[in-house]
C-alpha cells in the first residue's frame, strides 16, 4: 500500500493510502476530539467535533471521513476550530436534557469530558426541553433517550459487530430517537441477544447496564485487570474493573482487535454478578443432613483416608471441569494419574471431547490442524452450521456467522438436526429429523462433493447417489442440489460444527472431510470450527480427559469432584456422583444441586481469584490473571493438593503443562490435508 | 483599602453552592478581612444595597427570583452564576416537561408521601410559577460563569480572588465541573 505523508498542526504524518485524516491522526498520536467516531466501526461523520481545517480548502472538513490525502496540511486546533466545536457542544447540550447532576455515567461521560475540555462554562442557545423516553422495559440495558447525542455507535456497534441490526433510529431532526427492531422498546425486542455492546460504546449516559450503575466509574476504579473469559471456547479478552475490592464492570476490548472486542450475554453477566455469589469459606463435613465447619487438616485427613481405601479397591475417579487453567489441570495429572496411577480422570464435558478427539485424530496424525480460529469465519464467503447452536454453545460465534452473513455477503447454510438459529439469514435451510440423518448428510455431501467413495456406498453417481441420501436422510432432492452448488462455489467456506454431532466421532471427521472436499483452507488449520464446551476445553484434551468413558459406568466408593460452579452440571454427571458412596466437592460457591452431593466441601478459588492459561480455539494461550486476591480459608489448588498428596503418602510427578501449540500442532501446510475413511474412525 | 462589597443571592436551588462556599472553612477569614458580605442569606439585611460583585446561586423558577435577579444586575457590578441551576438551570427544569398546574399537583397532590385530601395547592401570597425553570442568563447578563453541582470550594475561593485582582475570569478546563 502507498505511503502518504501529511503535515498535521506541524507534526508530519505518515499513514497509508485509503485512511482518512482521523486514521493518520491517530496513527501518528495527534489528538482530535471526537463523539461519533470509533475505531473499528464505520465512520459517518455525525456529530462534527473532528471537524479540521486543510489548507487551500475553504471549508471545515470532519476528520473522520475525509480521506487524507499526499502533502495535505491539516491544522486541528485553531481558535476557529475550538469556537466551532463550542457551538456545535452548546447545540447538543441545548437540543436534548443532558443533567449531569443526576446522571449515572457523569464523570464516565465523552460528552461532559468533551465539553469541558472546551470550557463550556454556559449555553447560548435556548433550551428544547423536549421530553423523551426512558426506556427501562429491558431487564438488564436501560436507554434514556433524553441523553442521546445520535452519535449512532451503538446501531453501528449492533449492525456491524454483533449483527443483531436491533437497534436502528426513527424519526428526523430534533425527533430522531434510537429504536429497537421496528418500533418497538428494547424490552420487547425479539432480536437483542443483551450483550451489551452498545453500552460499552455509548458516550454518554443514554445506554447504561444497571449492573454496574454507579458501582463506580471507570477511572474511579482502582485496577483494570486485562483477563479472559473462561465461560466458552472462544476465550474472549474481557477487562475487569475492580473498586475497592470487588468486581465493578466487565468489558469487552476494543473494537478494533480482530474477534471485534466482543462480550457475549454469558461474560457481560455471569462473570461479575459470581462475585457476589455465595462462596463456600470454609471446609466443610457431612454431618447428617448438614454441614459442620472443620479446619483443612481435618477434612484433607478424611478425604485421604476414604480416598486411600477407595484406591486400593480401585474404586475411585476424579471429575474436575474444563474451566481450570492449564497449570490447574497439569496438577491433577501429577497427583492423580502420575502419582497415583489413575485412570479413572475425566472433564464434565468428557462426551463431547471424546467425539471430537476421536473425530479429529486421523487428520492430527497427518500433522494438520484439523480446526481454524473462529474469527476467520468473518474471512468466509460460505458458512455452514453443521448442527451448531452458537447462541447458547459461544454467543460470540453466532454474531461472527450473523455479520459474515449480513456484511460480507457470505452464504449461509444450515445442515443440522436442530431448528435454524439463524433465522431468515439462513440461505439454504436442511433440518434432518434426527442427529444420525444429520451425520449421513454430512458424508452424503463428502463423496457427492469429491466423489470420494466411502465403504459402504454402492459406487453410484450423480443423480443416483443424490436420490439416495435425499431417501436416507429425509431432505429434498432439490436442497442438496442446491447445497452442492453453494458448496461447489465457495472459495472458502467455514464449518461450524457442534451440538448432536460433537459427541459422534464419525460425524467429525466427516464434517472434516466435507471441509477438505470443499478446499476450506485456512492459514492456521482446515476450515472447521468446533465448539468444544468451555474455556479450556483444548487445555483438558490431552491431560485430564479419558480414553474412554467411565462415569455412571460403576458405582464408585470415592469421587473427587472439581467444580468451577460457572457452569451447571450436566444430568449424567450429577447421578453419577449422587450414586457415588463418598464424595469431596471442591467449588468456589454453593452450586446446587452439586454441593448438596458433596460428603465433604472444600473451598476453592473463583476465577477472579486464580490465574494461569486457557488454551482458546482462537489457537492462542490466553492468559488468566487474579482480579481480586482471595480472602478468608481460601486456599490455591496447588497448596491444597501437596497437602492431599502428603496426607496420602503419595510423591506427585512434576507438574507439566502442555503449550497451546502443541494440542493439534500444525506441522505442515492444512492444504496437504487427505480427506480419510470414516472406518478409520469407526474401528 | 476598602473592602469589595459582595451580595450573594439563592433562588431556585439547594443551597449546595453556598455550602460549598463555606468549605472553603479557614481561608474565609482571610476572605472577610478583604470583603464586605453585605447581603446573602448568612447575612441579615432585607434590601440588596449597591455591590461590586453579586453572586447568583439558582435558577429562576418563579416571579420572586426573577425580581431578585434583575434587582442583582440592577445593584451590582458584576454578576457570578453559582452552580449548574444559575447556569444551565439544573435540577428544576426537570418541571419543564410539563406545564406549571401540573407541576403543582404533582408537588402538592399527586406526591406519594404528600397527605393532602383537599388538594389545596397554594396559590395566595406566594410567588407565582414562571412557565419554565431558567438558567439565570436567559434574563439578566452574566459576567463569570462557575458550573458544577456545586462548584468546588477551591473554585469558588479562585474566581473571588481573581475578581480581588480586578480581572473578570473564565473557569478553566481544569477546574470546571458539571456535577
Amino acid at each position: 500500500m502507498k505511503e502518504i505523508t501529511l503535515t498535521i498542526d506541524g507534526k508530519t504524518c505518515k499513514g497509508a493510502q485509503g485512511d482518512t485524516i482521523m486514521e493518520v491522526a491517530r496513527k501518528n498520536d495527534v489528538y482530535i476530539p471526537a463523539l461519533c467516531y470509533l475505531e473499528g466501526l464505520t465512520p459517518i461523520g455525525s456529530c462534527r467535533m473532528c471537524v479540521v481545517e486543510v489548507e487551500k480548502n475553504p471549508k471545515m472538513l470532519t476528520a473522520c471521513t475525509t480521506p487524507a490525502l499526499d502533502g495535505m496540511v491539516v491544522h486541528t486546533q485553531t481558535e476557529k476550530l475550538r469556537e466551532y466545536r463550542r457551538q456545535m457542544l452548546e447545540l447538543i447540550f441545548a437540543g436534548r436534557n443532558h443533567f449531569c447532576m443526576y446522571c449515572s455515567q457523569s464523570g464516565d461521560c465523552e460528552l461532559q469530558d468533551l465539553a469541558i475540555e472546551h470550557g463550556m462554562d454556559s449555553v447560548r442557545y435556548p433550551y428544547l426541553y423536549a421530553g423523551f423516553e426512558n426506556d427501562a422495559t429491558h431487564r438488564d440495558i436501560q436507554i434514556d433517550h433524553n441523553r442521546c447525542i445520535l452519535c449512532l455507535r451503538c446501531i453501528r456497534v449492533c449492525a456491524e459487530k454483533v449483527g443483531t441490526h436491533t437497534l436502528d433510529l426513527q424519526k428526523r431532526g430534533w425527533n430522531a430517537t434510537v429504536v429497537s427492531d421496528l418500533g418497538r422498546r428494547l424490552g420487547e425486542s425479539d432480536t437483542c441477544t443483551t450483550c451489551g455492546a452498545c453500552a460499552q460504546v455509548c458516550p454518554t449516559g443514554t445506554i447504561t447496564l444497571r449492573e454496574f450503575a454507579y458501582r463506580g466509574r471507570r477511572k474511579d476504579c482502582d485496577d483494570v485487570v486485562e483477563n479472559v473469559c473462561p465461560l466458552c471456547p472462544v476465550g474472549c479478552r474481557i477487562k475487569v474493573y475492580v473498586r475497592t475490592g470487588s468486581i465493578a464492570r466487565v468489558e469487552g476490548t476494543a473494537v478494533t482487535e480482530p474477534d471485534g472486542g466482543q462480550l457475549c450475554r454469558k461474560g457481560r453477566w455471569t462473570l461479575p454478578r459470581s462475585s457476589e455469589r455465595e462462596r463456600i469459606s470454609v471446609p466443610m463435613i457431612r454431618e447428617g443432613s448438614h454441614y459442620r465447619e472443620a479446619d483443612w487438616e481435618e477434612a484433607l485427613g478424611l478425604v485421604a483416608e476414604k480416598f486411600k481405601k477407595a484406591h486400593e479397591a480401585d474404586s475411585d475417579g476424579v471429575l474436575v471441569s474444563s474451566l481450570c487453567t492449564d497449570e490447574e489441570l497439569a496438577l491433577f495429572v501429577s497427583l492423580f494419574k502420575d502419582g497415583l496411577g489413575m485412570q479413572r480422570l475425566d472433564t464434565f464435558d468428557g462426551d463431547i471431547l471424546r467425539g471430537f478427539v476421536k473425530g479429529f485424530e486421523p487428520f492430527s496424525r497427518q500433522g494438520v490442524r484439523p480446526f481454524t480460529a473462529a474469527h476467520n469465519i468473518l474471512e468466509s464467503d460460505c458458512l455452514v452450521n453443521l448442527s451448531a447452536e452458537p447462541d447458547d454453545e459461544a454467543p460470540v460465534i453466532a454474531s461472527y456467522m450473523r455479520v459474515g452473513a449480513l456484511r460480507n455477503g457470505a452464504a449461509l447454510l444450515n445442515i443440522s438436526c436442530k431448528p435454524n438459529p439463524y433465522g431468515d439469514l439462513t440461505d439454504i435451510d436442511a433440518v434432518a429429523p434426527s442427529p444420525e440423518q444429520s451425520a449421513a448428510l454430512v458424508q452424503g455431501l463428502v463423496d457427492l462433493v469429491a466423489g470420494f467413495k466411502v465403504p459402504g456406498s454402492q459406487g453410484e453417481s450423480g443423480r443416483d447417489a443424490m436420490a439416495r441420501l435425499s431417501e436416507k436422510t429425509g431432505i429434498p432432492g432439490e436442497t442438496i442440489e442446491e447445497i452442492l452448488e453453494r458448496l461447489r462455489a465457495a472459495r472458502k467456506p467455514i464449518f461450524l460444527l457442534g451440538g448432536c454431532l460433537s459427541r459422534n466421532p464419525a460425524a467429525v471427521t466427516s464434517a472434516v472431510n466435507l471441509a477438505i472436499a470443499c478446499g476450506a483452507f485456512f492459514d492456521d488449520g482446515i476450515g472447521v470450527v468446533p465448539l468444544v464446551s468451555s474455556g479450556n476445553s483444548l487445555g483438558a484434551i490431552n491431560t485430564v480427559l479419558a480414553k474412554e468413558p467411565w462415569i455412571g459406568e460403576k458405582k464408585l466408593d470415592f469421587l473427587y469432584v472439581y467444580s468451577s460452579g460457572m457452569v451447571p452440571e450436566d444430568e449424567a454427571s450429577l447421578s453419577a456422583i449422587s450414586g457415588t458412596k463418598f464424595v469431596v466437592v471442591q467449588c468456589p460457591f454453593w452450586a446446587q444441586p452439586l454441593v448438596n452431593l458433596a460428603d465433604v466441601l472444600l473451598p476453592a478459588p473463583a476465577w477472579y481469584e486464580r490465574s494461569g492459561h486457557y488454551c482458546t480455539i482462537e489457537g492462542e494461550r490466553r492468559r488468566l490473571n487474579v482480579v481480586v486476591p482471595p480472602k478468608g480459608e481460601v486456599r490455591g489448588l496447588a497448596s491444597i493438593l501437596k497437602d492431599l498428596s502428603a496426607d496420602l503418602g503419595v510423591q506427585p510427578g512434576r507438574p507439566e503443562e502442555s503449550p497451546c501449540e502443541n494440542v493439534y500442532a500444525s506441522e505442515k501446510p492444512p492444504t496437504e490435508a487427505q480427506m480419510v475413511l470414516l472406518e478409520e474412525v469407526r474401528k | 483599602m476598602a473592602k469589595v462589597k459582595v451580595a450573594t443571592v439563592w433562588l431556585e436551588a439547594c443551597a449546595g453552592c453556598h455550602m460549598s462556599f463555606l468549605d472553603i472553612d479557614e481561608r474565609l477569614v482571610d476572605l472577610v478581612d478583604l470583603v464586605d458580605i453585605v447581603y446573602s442569606p448568612i447575612v441579615d439585611g432585607k434590601k440588596i444595597p449597591k455591590a461590586t460583585v453579586g453572586v447568583i446561586e439558582g435558577a429562576l423558577g418563579n416571579d420572586e427570583e426573577l425580581h431578585l435577579a434583575k434587582e442583582m444586575r440592577k445593584q451590582c457590578d458584576i454578576i457570578v452564576a453559582w452552580g449548574d441551576c444559575a447556569v444551565f438551570g439544573g435540577i428544576n427544569c426537570m418541571r419543564n416537561f410539563t406545564d406549571r398546574r401540573q407541576a403543582l399537583k404533582e408537588a402538592y397532590v399527586d406526591s406519594p408521601s404528600t397527605v393532602n385530601p383537599g388538594g389545596v395547592i397554594p396559590h395566595e401570597d406566594i410567588p407565582h410559577l414562571l412557565p419554565q425553570a431558567i438558567p439565570v442568563d436567559h434574563e439578566v447578563k452574566v459576567d463569570v460563569y462557575v458550573p458544577g453541582c456545586p462548584p468546588d470550594a477551591d473554585t469558588i475561593l479562585w474566581v473571588f480572588q481573581e475578581l480581588l485582582e480586578g480581572r473578570v475570569p473564565t473557569v478553566p478546563s481544569e477546574m470546571m465541573r458539571y456535577d
